[in-house]
């Protein structure tokens, strides 16, 4: 079950925790933070406190692994997911929150983890696009986008996997205007979209 | 002739893109994605300012980070935003972060160009260009004549991918893995920048994240990873932030377009007086645009200027010159149609003697409902609804090319090419066209491409991708069925020439074997073929016609455009794969689209400075923008040569886009991109004039 303490997760917390201009510079204009809900209260102190600037070792539970990390209290949640646990899925593009190419799935909603501090994530369970493939079989949401040749040059798209990936969960069967509106904080420059729209359409209709 | 709406026409009609999987799974490596053990880190100082020079600097604090390796701020004048100062070289991310937030630099700002309108030279002051009276002379007493200006603002490529590469030398040999589109074109780099013999640079780019037209060659950031990889003996990675990419990675110029066109009263285009201005970087041109293009406008004569401003460079942007040179042109037209009284596709079928795109246009003006079509301004109610239409066309050069096709003995077919897929699905593209000729079951087809290694190819770049290497996949796929063939009649002891391949299985008209059996026949392990002929695939003459019409509503009280619909019709010859074709029109349009109403770079009039380096307030058009599409791949008959198609489909839109939108209110928007406060002012002059 998806936790709604929203520990973790809100922005003005993540503000908090991280304190400096350049984040603060980084925040402003983005949307919201946690798709599909208004931004929550904020969030008791986090564990950002205890972490020392020279860094210290985290657990973060990534697909179902528990592993451990070292990070700084700077380090982002995207940022020790490819650097350190060599998960590239997910990609940087634009930093700020503002194109979803890094968007993973934190207790299953879908957050964009350049916005999120690493430490943050700890005692909740992140999932990457990687994460999705369950036994070496796709789910239903990258076959539809295998299916439909929802992709071009491709580097957006483990962003509107997963984001999808939430979107059929907070609406099962999305019509053609709700999985516009869903998809709405992922950018493909390519310009896929078309495809990736018939993709999640089908998913939707595929969905029990 | 008939439409095949389903688009049918291609030699891979039902096969997915061979790389989707690794797509949709994040297994696809992209250069970015490479993080190898002992990794240095490398990023350019950056000048934040239009015209800059450091009267200050002070680089102590940074070298004092713990893990920086070397602070070079060898530049002390910086002549745009993003301009490259100097350099950090750090053994971690946290290092050269922190090192760069240490840097210190008093600047001394200076008064920048930023604007194009105030630093172009004046029309009257431009010498006269050839033609210029005899094209003079043709309007002299013509009945009709018009006099505009439109301009266009700067696009960025905005690649998700950032530029850049990891680059690990070792000794006398390097690895590189480069985001780019010319594989071969950053080997010759990386070569020259290591001092290495071209055998022992091996440049990766298996997967690249879009390009556009920017990422050719190692660049600044490919070569500072080498050069620190080399002096340090240790792997260097240096990328791009979105800052640095949207102010120092290439963009579209952008441009004013001043027209004087004269027409007799049929409509006939006499002549036309056309100056351009292109806004380029600080120094150098590249603001050329194409104007007017595809029309014949009889006696013209034509001048063009570029304009140095403070800013980033210009690079080659997915046909470039052409959107924007298009936009002024179709809007003239549809100006000098509303002048003349006349219907606009009436006046294109005039000036456009293509007959490709006269059968295009009449069969998308079906389509499109455009006997329906209001006369401008004359829609009732607040939200008005508007057509319009625009043109396409491309050049279509040969080019060198080798593709290489083994055969294995357990049937499996590799089709090899070092030329890059940047998006366009060119893996898929030289798998099928090769396959189109061997004849077997797509599932025993794989492509290598992207890396040096394999047999040279172009660049993607100038569209010229699929036209230079489908003609040698299908050479080389043919040679090596011939191949298998012989095999297979030394076995059945039969001349090979009464051999075919049917349904995937050999056969002589009596006897069949299948696939596999046949590949293991094979003698010496594999066959395999390499071509840099064309083969009896010679490319002849086919183009690369389109047209494009547009259904959109303008809300009159808002200034909100909301585009409906859009029918791309696009002649690419012989489609090889159906889907990539299709999604290649698609996101050229939606592209097109994304120029003509949002994207715009702004810099600040004072300073210089780039004031939306990023994507929220540097707007791509998004989900919610995207329109009803419907792509038709145009064959016509005998076309039997592969065409690429990366760029003629953007080309039509903005224009016809501005067209639809003059339909609709009743007045011209000639600045792109039509943002709601344009059409607002427009409609006020309108009310004004009323």
């Amino acid at each position: 079950m998806p936790s709604n303490d929203g520990k973790g997760l809100s922005r003005r917390g993540f503000l908090r925790g991280a304190g400096t201009a350049a984040v603060t510079t980084g925040v402003i204009g983005i949307p919201v933070f946690v798709h599909g809900e208004e931004p929550q209260a904020p969030a008791a102190p986090t564990d950002i406190d205890k972490i020392a600037s020279t860094g210290a070792t985290i657990s973060l539970s990534i697909n179902g692994q528990a592993k451990e990390f070292t990070v700084s209290p700077a380090d982002t949640l995207l940022q020790v997911i490819r650097e350190q646990a060599n998960l590239t899925g997910a990609k940087e593009v634009c930093s700020r929150g503002s194109c979803g190419a890094c968007t993973v799935l934190v207790d299953g909603k879908s957050v964009n983890s350049c916005l999120m501090l690493a430490v943050d994530a700890v005692g909740h369970q992140v999932t990457t696009v990687e994460g999705l493939v369950k036994e070496g079989n796709l789910d239903p949401v990258q076959k539809a986008f295998a299916e439909h040749d929802a992709c071009q040059c491709g580097y957006c798209i483990p962003g509107f996997v997963v984001r999808s990936k939430a979107l059929l969960t907070e609406v099962p069967h999305p019509n053609r205007e709700q999985v516009k509106e869903g998809l709405c904080g992922n950018i493909c420059r390519c310009a896929a979209y078309v495809r990736i729209f018939d993709a999640v359409e089908a998913a939707g209709k595929e969905n029990a | 002739m008939s439409i095949e709406k389903d688009n049918r026409v291609a030699l891979e009609n039902d096969g997915m893109r061979l790389d989707i999987v690794a797509k949709v799974t994040g297994a696809a490596k992209y250069s970015t994605d490479q993080y190898l053990p002992n990794l240095l880190w490398a990023a350019f100082i950056r000048c934040p300012y239009g015209e800059a020079t450091a009267s200050k600097s002070s680089k102590e604090k940074a070298e004092k980070v713990k893990g920086v390796l070397e602070v070079n701020m060898g530049n002390p004048r910086g002549r745009y935003d993003g301009d490259r100062v100097g350099y950090i070289c750090a053994e971690s991310r946290h290092a050269l972060e922190e090192a760069m937030a240490a840097i210190e630099i008093e600047w001394q700002v200076g008064k920048p160009k930023t604007r194009l309108s105030r630093e172009k030279t004046p029309l009257e002051k431009i010498d006269a260009p050839q033609r210029a009276n005899e094209a003079a002379q043709a309007m002299e007493n013509a009945p009709v004549v018009i006099e505009r200006t439109y301009d266009t603002q700067v696009q960025t490529h905005c690649s998700l991918e950032p530029h850049g590469g990891t680059v690990d030398a070792k000794g006398d040999s390097a690895i590189a893995w480069v985001s780019t589109q010319g594989t071969f074109s950053v080997r010759d780099d990386l070569v020259r920048t290591l001092q290495m013999r071209p055998t022992n640079v091996e440049v990766h780019c298996e997967y690249v994240g879009g390009g556009f037209g920017s990422k050719f060659g190692a660049g600044p950031e490919g070569d500072l990873a080498a050069r620190m990889s080399k002096k340090y003996g240790r792997p260097c990675r240096c990328f791009c932030s979105r800052y640095e990419e949207q102010t120092d990675t290439g963009m579209r110029p952008g441009s004013m377009q001043y027209m004087k066109v004269a027409a007799d009263k049929s409509g006939k285009i006499l002549g036309a007086r056309i100056h351009t201005w292109g806004s380029v970087g600080t120094n150098g041109g590249g603001g050329g645009m194409s104007n007017p293009s595809r029309y014949n406008f009889g006696v013209v004569a034509k001048s063009h200027q570029d304009v140095n401003l403070n800013s980033g460079g210009p690079r080659a942007m997915r046909a470039p010159g052409h959107p924007q040179g298009m936009f002024a042109v179709e809007l003239m037209i549809d100006e000098l149609a509303a002048e003349l009284g006349m219907d606009p596709m009436a006046l294109r079928l005039k000036a456009d003697g293509n007959r490709t795109r006269s059968e295009m246009m009449q069969i998308g003006a079906d389509m499109i409902g455009w006997k329906d079509r209001l006369p401008n301004g004359s829609a009732k109610g607040v939200i008005k609804r508007g057509l319009g239409m625009g043109v396409t066309d491309w050049g279509n050069g040969g080019g060198r090319a080798t593709v290489g096709v083994n055969i294995h003995r357990d049937g499996t077919v590799e089709v090899l090419s070092g030329s890059q897929d940047i998006g366009t699905g060119f893996r898929t593209m030289v798998a099928s066209a090769a396959r189109s000729q061997i004849g077997c079951d797509r599932k025993y087809v794989t492509a290598k491409v992207g890396d040096s290694r394999l047999p040279p190819g172009p660049g993607s770049g100038g569209s010229v991708t699929s036209r230079m290497v489908a003609p040698k996949a299908m050479n080389a796929g043919l040679l090596a069925k011939q191949e298998l063939l012989k095999a297979v009649a030394a076995e059945w002891k039969t001349d090979a020439a009464k051999l075919s391949i049917k349904d995937g299985a050999i056969t002589d008209g009596q006897q069949t074997l299948d696939w596999e059996k046949a590949c293991k026949l094979i003698p010496n392990g594999q066959i395999s073929i390499t071509s840099s002929d064309d083969g009896p695939f010679a490319p002849r003459g086919t183009g690369s016609e389109g047209v494009q019409f547009v259904d959109l509503t303008v809300d009159t009280e808002t200034g909100i455009v909301r585009v409906k619909k859009i029918i791309a019709l696009q002649n690419v010859g012989q489609a090889v794969f159906r889907s990539g074709v299709e999604n290649q029109i698609t996101g050229g349009v939606i592209q097109g689209l994304s120029f003509a109403l949002f994207e715009n770079r702004i810099l600040n009039r004072e300073n210089g400075t780039m004031v939306n380096p990023n994507m929220e307030f540097y707007k791509i058009a998004g989900s919610m923008d995207i329109p009803e599409i419907i792509p038709i791949i145009w064959k016509n008959e005998g076309d039997v040569s592969v065409n690429s198609v990366g760029e003629p489909p953007g080309i039509a839109t903005p224009g016809a886009i501005g067209c639809a939108i003059y339909n609709a209110i009743g007045v011209p928007v000639r600045s792109m991109p039509m943002t709601p406060d344009k059409i607002l002012a427009a409609l006020a002059t309108k009310e004004t004039i009323g």
